[in-house]
């Protein structure tokens, strides 16, 4: 991490054109298909996101913020269009080489936390340094200055199950960022969290944006938390708003 | 790579599917070691019997002891062959016995069985330097005593010092020692007088077989020409070694085929026990899964991963199999040897190459029945990371 190097200096981190774009999407579609019903999910859709941001991602259910999420993430691929992210064409990608780039770009916090129960705190927070060179005893020091970041030193052999909601997703966040990707995504961070929890994890993710220069993409649906982030983009139908 | 502690924790997270599924692996492996560890007691047994510059000359024909029968006038034209060792008065080393087999009262009423009855003589008894008189004393020539080999000593009624044994109706024998033979299988037989014994089943003037003793393994087929050459003799020589390896080989085929037949049966159970927990395992970690190949774990290193833990699974099963297989070799087995229709003791054999083998079984196993569950863990969509 280089936290010190890309400390923002006005703290803050609207938009600003200077900034290149890290997420562009253009002219995107995702179809899923039900037997033979045809469900457009994503329609005709363009976005560009500027490096540094912090964005929110807001809709009702099922208008395909998670889908959208997937391809920017590289989880999943689009029916129709380009999509670039971090200087990247997606969809030249074979499977093998996106899953690599995934481990090098992205950092995922999920909804549901998704650490793996049998292993300790600092032994889930290291995995995505697993698939780099990092020697094992390096990996474990940045694992463990990554949950200092967040503020879990003091939990470091704990088991998920031994740890509260807020705690888990702490971890979460400290495993997103232990291998410095450049963009950072949450599908409802803070879906399951009590309202301090929530505020925390909220927290956390904007000094990420602010001290370490994260581009965080975020969708929700708690308005308190679309509020934090410094661009908010609405998701109806398939299309942007 | 995903590491090691991260399949044997959760293998420890589910123990009692873990130790159910592992002591079905366990029961194949132990099922198959035991039929290996049989065969090779049984080897051992028999081929302690045998000496490496010992021959054997039987009626063509005959594959045992039972079925030969060669006249007492024919044994000096045997010994007198090329090859044969002389001892110190100049006499050479050959002697003849009388073989038959008796059905008898097994001790305690447990049935019956077959002994093996050899009528020796003295000069018989010598040449084997192994025979051991640990209780008792030796039959005197010429008279109706016996002894009885360790291993059948009180398994049958009557077979303990001082007891009588009926060779046939009004030919009683009476057992005066107890004897032991380096662990071949003469410690199954019970020994008398040549004559007495010939006698008692109308055997008189002949033997079963020969057995000649070489100045070296290397003069045996000088010895096998010489005895052979008159067809109308119909002898046949063997090296005694040799012989005995025959008299074991369709038993020794049996109790393999047998073990191999039952554990590859079992295994198949065994196998679908795994894949079933293995499938059990990928479905409840479906989503981990899915998170781990977000993170960018390659399909192969997640098929390796999973394969991985059923081995380890198999092999902790595999493991308890060798376990309580290696306490089988105090347990003594008795069995019909089908070539000599006579009983015969033996002990299993546990050795560790055969230990390694069963092991490597239940290893095996675990790749079998853990491959179609691994590829499915190996296809799980990144995308499942994101369902809950
Ligand atoms: N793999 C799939 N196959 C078929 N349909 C799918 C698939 N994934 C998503 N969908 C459908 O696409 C639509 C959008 O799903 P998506 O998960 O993107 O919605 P969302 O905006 O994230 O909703 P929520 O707020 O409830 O999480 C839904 O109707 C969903 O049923
Ligand atoms: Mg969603």
């Amino acid at each position: 991490m280089s936290a010190e190097a890309t400390k923002a200096d006005d703290g803050h981190t609207k938009p600003r054109a200077d900034k290149p774009t890290i997420i562009r999407c253009q002219d995107l579609g995702r179809t899923f298909w039900r037997g033979k019903e045809r469900l457009d999910v994503l329609e005709e859709l363009d976005l560009e996101i500027p490096e540094g941001s912090f964005e929110a991602l807001m809709g009702p259910s099922g208008s395909g913020k998670t889908t959208l999420l997937n391809i920017i993430a590289g989880l999943d691929r689009p029916t129709r269009g380009r999509i670039e992210v971090a200087g990247k064409s997606l969809g030249d990608l074979s499977e093998a080489a996106l899953a690599k780039w995934r481990s090098q770009t992205i950092g995922f916090v999920f909804q549901h936390f998704n650490l793996i129960p049998v292993l300790t705190a600092v032994e889930n927070v290291e995995l995505p340094l697993l698939l780099t060179k990092v020697p094992a005893s390096e990996r474990k020091k940045r694992a463990q200055t990554a949950l200092r970041v967040v503020g879990l030193e003091d939990r470091m052999d704990h088991r998920p199950q031994q740890l509260s909601g807020g705690q888990e997703q702490r971890v979460g966040i400290a495993r997103a960022i232990v291998h410095d990707p450049k963009i950072i995504v949450a599908d409802e961070p803070t879906g399951e969290l009590d309202r301090q929890s929530a505020d925390d994890v909220l927290t956390l993710l904007e000094r990420l944006n602010r001290e370490f220069d994260k581009t965080i993409l975020m969708v929700t649906h708690d308005p308190a938390a679309a509020e934090r982030a410094s661009v908010l983009r609405k998701l109806d139908k398939g299309r942007l708003s | 790579m995903i590491p090691i502690r991260y399949n044997l924790r959760n293998l420890a997270v589910r123990r009692a599917t873990t130790l159910a599924t592992a002591l079905g692996v366990g029961l194949v492996v132990f099922v198959l070691a035991a039929a290996l560890m049989l065969t090779e007691g049984l080897r051992r047994t028999l081929s302690r019997s045998g000496q490496p510059d010992n021959a054997v000359v039987m009626r063509k024909g005959s594959d045992n002891e039972l079925s030969s029968s060669i006249a007492n006038t024919q044994v000096g034209q045997i010994a007198s062959a090329p090859g044969v060792k002389k001892d110190a008065d100049g006499r050479p080393l050959a002697v003849g016995d009388v073989v038959a087999v008796i059905f008898a009262d097994l001790a305690n009423g447990k049935g019956k069985s077959n002994i093996v009855i050899r009528g020796v003589t003295p000069e018989g008894i010598a040449f084997r330097p192994e025979v051991k008189v640990v209780e008792g004393t030796l039959p005197r020539p010429g008279t109706e005593e016996v002894m009885v080999g360790r291993k059948i000593a009180r398994r049958f009624e009557g077979l303990d010092l001082g007891g009588e044994l009926e060779l046939r109706k009004n030919r009683s024998a009476k057992v005066v020692g107890v004897f032991e033979a380096g662990g071949s299988s003469y410690e199954s037989e019970v020994w008398g007088d040549l004559d007495y014994v010939a006698g008692a089943f109308g055997r008189e003037g002949m033997v079963s077989m020969v057995r000649v003793r070489l100045e070296s393994p290397a003069l045996f087929d000088g010895f096998a020409a010489a005895v052979e050459q008159d067809k109308r003799l119909g002898f046949d020589a063997m090296p005694e070694l040799e012989f005995y390896e025959k008299a074991s080989e369709q038993t020794a085929v049996f109790i393999t085929a047998m073990g191999v037949i039952i554990a590859v049966f079992f295994s198949i159970g065994a196998m679908i026990g795994a894949m079933i927990t293995m499938y059990g395992a990928v479905a409840n970690r479906r989503s981990e899964i899915g998170v781990l190949r977000a993170l960018g774990f390659s399909r192969t290193t997640i098929l390796v991963s999973f394969l991985f833990e059923s081995v380890l699974l198999s092999l902790l099963g595999g493991l308890l199999g060798i376990a309580a297989a290696s306490t089988l070799g105090m347990v003594k087995f008795s069995m019909m040897n089908f070539q000599t229709f006579s009983e015969i003791v033996f002990a299993f054999e546990p050795t560790s190459e055969i230990l390694i083998s069963a092991l490597v079984f239940g290893g095996v196993m675990g790749v079998i029945g853990g491959f179609l569950p691994a590829i499915r863990a190996a296809r799980t969509a990144p995308i499942e990371a994101m369902r809950g």
